[in-house]
Parts: structure tokens; sequence; C-alpha cells
């Protein structure tokens, strides 16, 4: 049996580089986009401000692009070098999108970034403009793959086990696409680095307009950050409530935890709106509820209800029960696989092999299980309450302070006043930081929820990991939280060193012109006294 | 006072498509919903600007006449 120790040092591994690594990601995603709306706008209008703004926003991109290229790296190798079991078990499905996304990121990514970055003199504006688009395309195509990845773990769809060859096999590409859980996580995600980007050019521009720098290429930026923003953070809660509708079906122990609904309750279910959930005892403390709210939400009706830990607790054990006969078929058919008697045996319960497997941790000889294994393996289906309840509190929290962020943004942006208003820049400032926390605290939401399983009801985290030793598992994760945090400090140091720099070009004072000339229009703007003031 | 109430109007706008969003799509074809909203996103972001170019060169011209006017 693998170490304990090991199997927790592999987790935090994974869930250390998986954060840092989608400290990076999200911008990528949501920036591309900003720049394709912005060369849009130069290309259709021809004003040289806007390329600016592409031309400046795109460095920021690729500092960013390259550190988020780094630090993704790393993860695609530990699935083979600290969850070889977990490879062995479901790579013939969980291999394909992930090749895919090597494809789209390593190819069509890279290869149009290199071109959106060198390509200015080069290409065409139109065929510059295709490339910027296919840019945002190609990043956020990768981030599909990885997501249909994702979500096969969450919710393994198109895959059969195959008791012969003792591994997951693909039954069907479209269902393992088409997930309902892909489907809404791959939105849901992709829009939220549409958030990010549209936080951080809002923050950084109002960075310009407080200082009075660079102010009309700042008011065009947030402008366009505000309208993205909010439009997208109206997708990113829209799919939030996808996700959940998802979840309260495919995972009804991950959404138990993430309410902190210990017991099933009649409908209308009430929202544990605040709570201290204890995992010991099964309660809540200081709870603060609103009637009805939680049928609401995650069953669209007010009759409507889903189970709480007792209810799926119970399930659970039966579904232990039905598994261990499972995981015996299995151990008799390694040793004969012309086992007819132990074949049928296996179809019989195999819907429930993972559960036979939950229950190995505490009896490895299955011949020897007993009721206290058996109820210890159903209470571990549950996940940590108190983590995932407050992940979500502070994911959704974030989410409703950045609605209301930018439907403000908006209406000071579209009378343009936005540049007056102090306290609002200001706050914008302090904002670039709450889109990463919200995206960190819904992965934490994902992942911690998805426990005890790496493949949800299917293959349980304790027989995921490989058979390293505590001291060599220490060592790397010493050595990735040292490197990561260094690549953290860089993107910082780079960062805000070409935002304090500023813009280049004509009109902005790091420009080749000593002394700035009009970049809004192509034709001449009116007289001297009423020329516009491009640097504020 | 009236921007807040703005604020409130256009927030509740926004609780509204949510709400209505949500009901409507519980299993919505969000991979479709995804490419038709991303265009629709990055261009109203992008005609956005352009109305703030409008904007400002109203503003302007508005000047200049005013100025001209002083000035006669």
């Amino acid at each position: 049996m693998i170490n304990g120790t090991v199997v927790e040092l592999s987790r935090i591994q994974f869930a250390a580089t998986a954060l840092y690594h989608f400290l990076f990601v999200p911008l990528t995603l949501g920036l591309s986009f900003l720049l394709a709306a912005m060369e849009t706008v130069y290309v259709t209008t021809g004003k040289l401000i806007y390329r600016q703004m592409t031309q400046f926003w795109g460095k920021l991109f690729m500092i960013n692009f390259a550190l988020g290229v780094a630090t993704g790296l790393t993860m695609e190798f530990q699935f083979g070098t600290n969850w070889s079991f977990y490879s062995s078990f479901v790579g013939d499905i969980f291999g394909a999108p992930l090749a895919i996304e090597g494809l789209m990121a390593f190819f069509m990514e890279s290869t149009f970034v290199g071109l959106m970055v060198f390509g200015w003199e080069r290409l065409s504006k139109g065929q510059h403009l295709a490339v910027t688009w296919l840019v945002a395309l190609g990043s956020n195509l990768s981030a599909l793959w990885i997501l249909i990845a994702n979500s096969f773990m969450q919710d393994p769809q198109g895959a059969v086990f195959d008791p012969t060859t003792m591994r997951m096999q693909l039954s069907s590409f479209p269902r393992l696409v088409f997930s309902p859980d892909a489907q809404s996580k791959f939105v849901h995600t992709s829009i939220a680095g549409y958030v990010t980007a549209a936080i951080f050019v809002a923050g950084v521009s109002a960075f310009y307009l407080l200082r009075n720098r660079h102010t009309e290429l700042a008011k065009r930026s947030f402008r366009m950050a505000a309208l993205f923003g909010v439009m997208a953070t109206i997708g990113v809660i829209t799919l939030g409530d996808a996700l959940g509708f998802v979840d309260a079906q495919a995972q009804p122990t991950k959404l138990a935890a993430m309410e902190g609904l210990w017991r099933s309750e009649a409908a209308p279910m009430p929202f544990n709106l605040i709570a201290f959930p204890d995992q010991t005892k099964q309660e809540n403390h200081a709870v603060v509820q609103v009637p009805a709210l939680l049928s609401l939400l995650v069953t669209h009706s007010l009759n409507g209800t889903v189970p709480g830990v007792d209810e799926l607790e119970q399930q659970a054990a039966l579904k232990i029960d039905n598994g261990i006969p499972a995981v015996e078929a299995l151990q008799a058919l390694s040793k004969h696989p012309n086992d007819a008697a132990a074949l049928a045996e296996f179809k019989m319960h195999e819907q429930d092999l993972g559960y036979g497997f939950l229950v190995q941790r505490y009896a490895p000889d299955l011949e020897k299980v007993t009721p206290q294994d058996i109820a210890r393996a159903a209470r571990d289906c549950i996940p940590p309450v108190a983590a995932v309840f407050w992940s979500f509190r502070l994911m959704v929290g974030f989410g409703l302070l950045m609605l209301a962020f930018f439907v403000l943004a908006v209406l000071y942006s579209l009378r343009n006043r936005v540049q007056e208003k102090v306290w609002f820049l200001n706050a914008a400032l302090w904002m670039i930081p709450v889109p990463f926390l919200a995206n960190e605290a819904g992965w934490l939401v994902a992942e911690l929820g998805r426990q005890p399983w790496t493949v949800y009801g299917m293959l349980p985290t304790w027989m995921s990991a490989s058979t390293h030793s505590v001291g060599y598992m220490a060592f790397s994760l010493t050595g990735f939280i040292a490197v990561y945090t260094a690549f953290i400090i860089v993107e910082m140091y780079l960062m805000v060193r070409a935002i304090r720099h500023g813009p280049d070009g004509p009109g902005h004072e790091n420009g080749p012109a000593s002394r700035p000339r009009p970049v809004l229009a192509p034709r001449p703007l009116p007289a001297a006294p009423h020329e516009m003031n491009l640097e504020g | 006072m009236k921007t807040f109430a703005y604020f409130v109007l256009f927030l509740m706008l926004a609780v509204v498509v949510i709400v209505l969003a949500a009901l409507l799509g519980a299993r919505g074809a969000w991979y479709f919903a995804w490419m038709v909203g991303t265009a629709m996103i990055v261009l109203i972001s992008a005609a956005s600007a352009a109305l703030l170019d409008a904007q400002e060169e109203h503003e302007t011209a508005s000047n200049v006449d005013a100025d001209a006017g002083s000035r006669t």
C-alpha cells in the first residue's frame, strides 16, 4: 500500500503547482480577447492609439504568457511522476484531451503568438488582426482540452472499465467532450479569465489616470475593460450557477460540502449564508440562513431537494457493500483472465467498483472487511466541508463584488467621467487581486470537493499516487515552491516595470517623438487651443 | 444620488439577466453560447471604444463652437 504521507505530499505538490499556474492562466485567456477587441478597433477606425494600446497590453500579455507556459509544463509531467497508477488507470481517456491541449498550446497558440509579437511590420493590418484573434482562440481552446480532461475526473463520461486490461478505455469521444460538466466548466473558467483581464486592464488604467499619464490610452482601455468586464461577470455568474446545477446531480458530495448540508431536509431547503462546519460532529455552528434559497439555486425549483451528508454516507455504505465483490472478482480475473464466473460476478457489481477500492484502504484483504471499515470508508466519501464551504463563499462573494464594480465602472466610463472619480480609481487599483483570489478559491472548491476521488466514484486518491519516498516528495515539493515563488516575483517585477515604463510610440513620453503629437485620428484635429491633450 | 439610482437600476438589470439565463439554460449548449457570447463581448467592448471617440469628438466640436460664439 502507498504511504499516506506520500499521497498527501503528492496532493499538496499538485495543488501548489496548479494554484501557482492558475495565477497566470486567466490573464492569458482574457487579455488575448481584449487585445483582439483593441486591434479590431484599430483596424476598423485606423486610429493609431488603438495600435499602441494593443502593443502595450500585448507586452504585458507576453510577460504573463511566458511565465504561464513555464509553470504549466511541469504539471503534465506530474501525472506520470507522482500519479503513475492514476495515469495507468485512466491514461487511455485522459491522454487524448491532454495531447490535443499540447498541440493547441505549442503549435497553434505559440506559432501565432510569435507572429503577433514580431509581425507588426511584416503583416498587413488584416493579417495581423487575424493572427491576434487566432492567439485568443488558441489559448482558450488549449484551456478547453485541459478542462475536458479535468471534467472527466469530476464526472467520468464516455469511458468504460475493461477488466481484461485493468484500465479505463474511451467508449465515446463526443460524450467525453460534450459532458455537461465539461461544457459549463470550460465556459465558466474561460469567462473567469475575461473578468480577470478586465479588472487588470481597468486597474492599470486607473493607475495611469490617477497619475495623469497616458490618459487617452488609459481612458479607452478603461472603457473597453468596463464593458468587457460587466458582460463577462454576468456570464461567469450564470455559468457558475449552471456548474452548481450539474454538480448537484453528478457530484452530490461536493454540493453537500459546498452548502454545509449535514442532514437531508424537506423542500424548500434553506441556504446557509454563514456557518462554521464541524466535520467531526457533522454539524454547523453560528448559522445564518436564507429560507428556501438552496432549493432555488441548485434545482431551480422551490420543490427540489438535494441529499445531505447523512443520506450520502448511507448511500456510500451500500455502494461499498456492492463494490467489494467487484474488486474480489477483479482480483480473480487478474490471476485467471478466462474465469467466466469471475467476469460475470464483476459485471454484476462493476458500477460500484470504485467504492470497493475505497474500503481497501482500511481492509487490504477484503475477506476481512468489517462494518467499521465500511463506515470509515463511507465517512471518507465526504470532502473537507469547512474548506469547500468557505472557498465557495469567497468565490461567490468576490464575483458579486466584481459585478458591482463593473456596473459602476460602466456608468462612470459611459459618461466619460471616470477620470474625475479619484476614489473609484483607487478602488479599481485595489480590485486587481480580487479575480485572482476568486479563481484560486474556485479551484479549491472544484478539487477539494472532488475528494476522496481522483476520478469521481471510480478511482480513490489514496491508490492513485506513485510509490515515492517521503524524502523525495518533500524535496521536490520544496523545490517547486521555491522555483514557482521565484516565477511569481519575476512576473510581478517585469509587470510593474513595464507598467511604470508605460506604452511606447508617438504621443507618449517614452516614444520617439520629443513632443507629443495627436494619435487619436488619422485626419487633422481641431485647432491648437482646442487640441486634445494626449498626455493629460 | 442620480448615479446611485442608476447603479442600483443597472445592478438589478444584471441580476435579472443572470436569473433568466440560469433558469432558461440549466443544461444549455454552453460551447455554442461561449462562441456567440465571446464574439458579442469583444464587439460590444470594441464599439464602446468607438463610442468614446465619438463622445470626445462631439465634446471637442461643442467647445470649438462655444469658443467661436464667444469671440463673435
